[in-house]
């Protein structure tokens, strides 16, 4: 028994070795790089951040545009400010912004990206994943603290660790086995449409900007939520409650010495036809700047970069992204009176 | 700290390292403990404080209730460590309850009482080891084993990390002799440990977190009218993830303590293969039924006070047993379908014993016959109706949910795609003939006659499972009861 115990040991422990070496040796050749895996951990490492004085640090929150549209790098180098992004995935940040307002300790730089069919949602749905970052962070453990340090480390160095396009589940639901009619189906994006750094930041790969397929199958997607989206926009006391709540946030981190700024990332095409017919500019933009007392900077005011084209209508490409924050950096120092403590030229 | 992570990965290595240097049994000890307290309060450091207490309580008025002669001081001294005990394990569990159930009360009554929500933290596996420092007094009460000798034995029994948080329930006799004399795992025991360690995970990790939570998830918090179809997905799917979850975790606690050279008591033993409730109930969560029976049902009379009084007992040890799982009138409701079941099963035994016929609890129900398996689907059958007020938020959802298994609603929603429908179908059938097929045996017997190389395959089939999973360390279901 002890004998073929220690066999079967050897065995297992090669056979594991070799497959796991193969399956990592496979999915680099086919173009995968690491990716870091977008969950409460990696953002409750972030929100932990914030506290770091004004002139250190500015925070982004909104949804994923902010996060493929920001290019950290070149921030963090333009700026000498280090970027904290807390922006989540199709979501809308109005819970993040009540977090930071709440917390007596936050008096930094907040910008918030608006992307209006999330940011004016009245659906709990659009809330889940700040919901469960915040609640994740206010109850993270010293064991799951250490275990992200740990998985850090190996999901750096191991391209295999990839939930979202490289887990059983993932290739699961690579198989698309036809359903009953009536039930729901998540779309399934195109495995190049993005990889996350470590800090958060989104980009997509070259494979996905040379390969129209996957962009047009992304397109398809952004038109399937807008026809399953049966909410009607806001209006009335609806609307109104939305800009009290945001203006009450404001007001807080504000009158503790902080400063909140809009943004409105680029978006192109018929997704952006549609983003103006469904909540026209001077409704929802232009009102949300009006009423919280804030700067607003909308991608279409400025001619550096309303020429700017998101690949599948919602996103930037990595180079553009460059661009975007370059010209953002540049709105902010040289039109809005931001003042950076190691500013370079863009 | 949860076995699933890889903060408890580097803890286990830094242990297992640290009990094979050559220092002497002592410093091994106190090694031991220090571990169980460092994996402990990685959760909550100040929870430890409540552990600390319990123990020392415990320690002394166990070893006064041994010695002590007269009457009136020892049932005092009972009394005094079933009010520690219980009284912590009341205000962090059910203190919210109770108020709320106060309040609900005394409004309806007429009185306008609105108190606020008090927040109280539940620190991780007090119910466990409540109940093992209470078997332990009780113990040294009627004197059916001798006082621990040292404080750090008895700290190491209460505390030892394998079994802290979750069980299984251990007794003194099982664990205190253990460290007594020096304990380090033969190399069996060390491979062992670890192929129960990978069996535990691939058990969470896999079948329980990454194949069958979702769909219990999107089931249970429905808000809609289900198709028959999706309610029973549904329900099964969570039939499953628990298994999975709690023996899973069982499992692991099992081989960590065997790479470390001791022994730990089984938790389950194929419970989906049960032929009838008190079969089930000798195969799922063992540790804790056997603790109810011990030091509680029997206590109360058990079957000793005719039959009437039996069905009595047997309705208060699973209402209570219930209860011990969760501050909700839901898990009351569980556990009272359990006793309704014990009780017509016992009805039916009796019946048959009167007609002189054999009896569910005679080596018949060992027998692999067809006639027996039909048993064996019919009473899973009834399990899966009990699991529906276990994961249910609330009884409307739990009626909803029945009546979407029982009826075809004109207005029903389908709710879950093929995918899902094919995993569980598919979990579920392999996981009630796999415990059908080991129901008379044990795993390491079976693991023993295997032959080396298909050992090999399927241990590499699990842990090449498990890392491509990628499922992040979620707690263990039973971490919250």
């Amino acid at each position: 028994m002890n004998s073929s115990l220690k066999k079967a040991a050897i065995l297992m422990a090669t056979i594991s070795f070799i497959s796991v070496l193969c399956w990592e040796l496979y999915v680099r050749s086919i173009g995968f790089d690491a990716s870091f895996d977008d969950d409460p951990s990696i953002w409750a490492d972030k929100r932990r951040e914030v506290y770091k004085a004004e002139a250190e640090a500015t925070v982004f929150i909104g949804s994923s545009r902010i996060k493929f549209d920001l290019d950290i790098a070149t921030w963090e180098n333009v700026t000498g400010n280090h970027a904290i992004q807390l922006a989540c995935v199709g979501s809308n940040p109005i819970p993040v912004l009540k977090n930071l307002a709440d917390d007596e300790n936050f008096k930094g730089r907040l910008i918030v990206d608006v992307t209006e069919g999330l940011f004016f949602s009245p659906s709990m749905r659009s809330s889940s994943t700040p919901n469960k970052n915040l609640k994740f962070y206010k109850e993270e453990t010293l064991a799951q603290r250490t275990s992200f340090l740990v998985n850090t480390v190996i999901e750096s160095q191991l391209v295999f660790l990839d939930k979202d396009r490289l887990s059983l589940n993932a290739k699961l639901i690579e198989l698309r086995i036809p359903n009953r009619p009536g039930v729901f189906q998540f779309p399934i994006f195109p495995p190049d449409i993005g990889r996350c750094y470590f800090s958060r930041q989104e980009y997509m790969t070259d494979k996905f900007l040379t390969d129209t397929s996957q962009q047009n199958q992304t397109r398809r997607i952004w038109a399937f939520f807008g026809k399953m989206n049966r909410d009607k926009p806001p209006q009335g006391a609806k609307l109104d409650s939305i800009f009290t709540v945001v203006k009450t946030s404001v007001d807080k981190i504000k009158a503790r010495g902080g400063q909140v700024f809009f943004v409105r990332t680029p978006s192109s095409g018929p997704l952006y036809e549609g983003e103006k017919r469904g909540f026209p500019r001077e409704m929802y933009w232009d009102e949300l700047v009006k009423r919280t007392q804030c700067v607003g900077i909308h991608f279409a005011d400025y001619a550096s970069i309303d020429k700017l084209q998101c690949p599948e209508f919602s996103h930037l490409s990595q180079p553009d992204a460059i661009v975007y924050t370059k010209n953002l950096i540049k709105i902010l120092s040289e039109e809005k009176g931001w003042k950076f403590s190691k500013m370079t030229q863009p | 700290m949860v076995f699933n992570s890889y903060t408890f990965i580097v803890f286990f290595a830094v242990v297992l390292f640290l009990h094979n240097l050559p220092f002497t049994w002592q410093i091994k000890k106190i090694n031991l403990l220090l571990a169980s307290y460092l994996f402990y309060a990685a959760w909550n450091p100040p929870f430890i404080l409540l552990l600390w207490l319990s123990t020392v309580i415990d320690f002394y008025v166990g070893r006064a209730l041994y010695t002590q002669q007269n009457q009136y001081k020892k049932h005092l001294l009972l009394v005094i460590s079933l009010i520690g005990n219980l009284g912590m394990l009341c205000f962090f569990k059910y203190g919210t309850f109770l108020l709320e159930n106060f309040t609900f009360l005394v409004n309806a009554l007429g009185a306008d009482f609105h108190p606020a929500k008090p927040n109280i933290i539940l620190p991780a596996g007090i119910s466990f080891y409540t109940f093992t420092t209470l078997c332990y007094t009780i113990d040294m009460y009627k004197k059916e084993s001798a006082p621990v000798k040292s404080m750090l034995d008895f700290s190491l029994f209460v505390t030892f990390f394998p079994h802290l948080v979750a069980g299984p329930i251990v007794r003194p006799p099982q664990l205190v002799p253990q460290f007594e004399t020096e304990r380090k795992a033969s190399q069996k025991q060390m491979l062992q440990g670890l192929l129960l360690i990978s069996l535990g995970l691939f058990m969470k990790v896999v079948l329980a977190d990454s194949m069958l939570s979702q769909v219990a998830n999107d089931v249970f918090d429905s808000k809609a009218m289900l198709k028959t179809l999706d309610a029973w997905m549904g329900v099964l799917a969570f039939s499953g993830q628990i298994f999975f979850d709690f023996s899973g975790y069982s499992t692991c606690a099992v081989g960590v303590a065997s790479c470390l050279g001791f022994v730990l008591p089984e938790n389950f033993l194929y419970p989906y293969a049960a032929i009838g409730f008190s079969d089930f109930w000798r195969r799922w969560h063992i540790t804790l039924s056997s603790w109810l029976r011990d030091y509680l049902y029997i206590p109360i009379g058990g079957n000793r006070n005719g039959q009437f009084r039996t069905y009595i007992n047997l309705m208060i040890t699973m209402l209570l047993g219930g209860l011990w799982h969760g501050a909700n009138w839901t898990f009351v409701v569980w556990g009272a379908l359990h006793g309704l079941y014990l009780s017509v099963e016992k009805l039916i035994v009796d019946f048959r014993k009167r007609a002189n016929a054999t009896s569910l609890e005679t080596k018949e129900i060992k027998s692999k016959t067809f006639s027996n398996f039909l048993l064996a689907l019919l009473t899973f059958f009834f399990i899966n109706v009990t699991w529906v007020f276990f994961r249910a938020p609330n009884f409307t959802a739990a009626w909803q949910l029945l009546t979407a298994m029982f009826t075809a609603a004109p207005k029903a929603e389908v709710l879950l795609t093929t995918l899902s429908i094919i995993k569980v179908s598919l979990i579920i059938f392999l996981l009630v003939l796999f415990h059908w097929l080991m129901r008379n045996t044990r795993i390491l017997v079976v693991v023993e006659k295997m032959p080396w190389w298909l050992l090999g395959i399927v241990w590499s089939v699990l842990l090449l499972l498990l890392i491509w999973s990628q499922e992040s360390s979620s707690s263990f279901i039973y971490f919250q009861f």
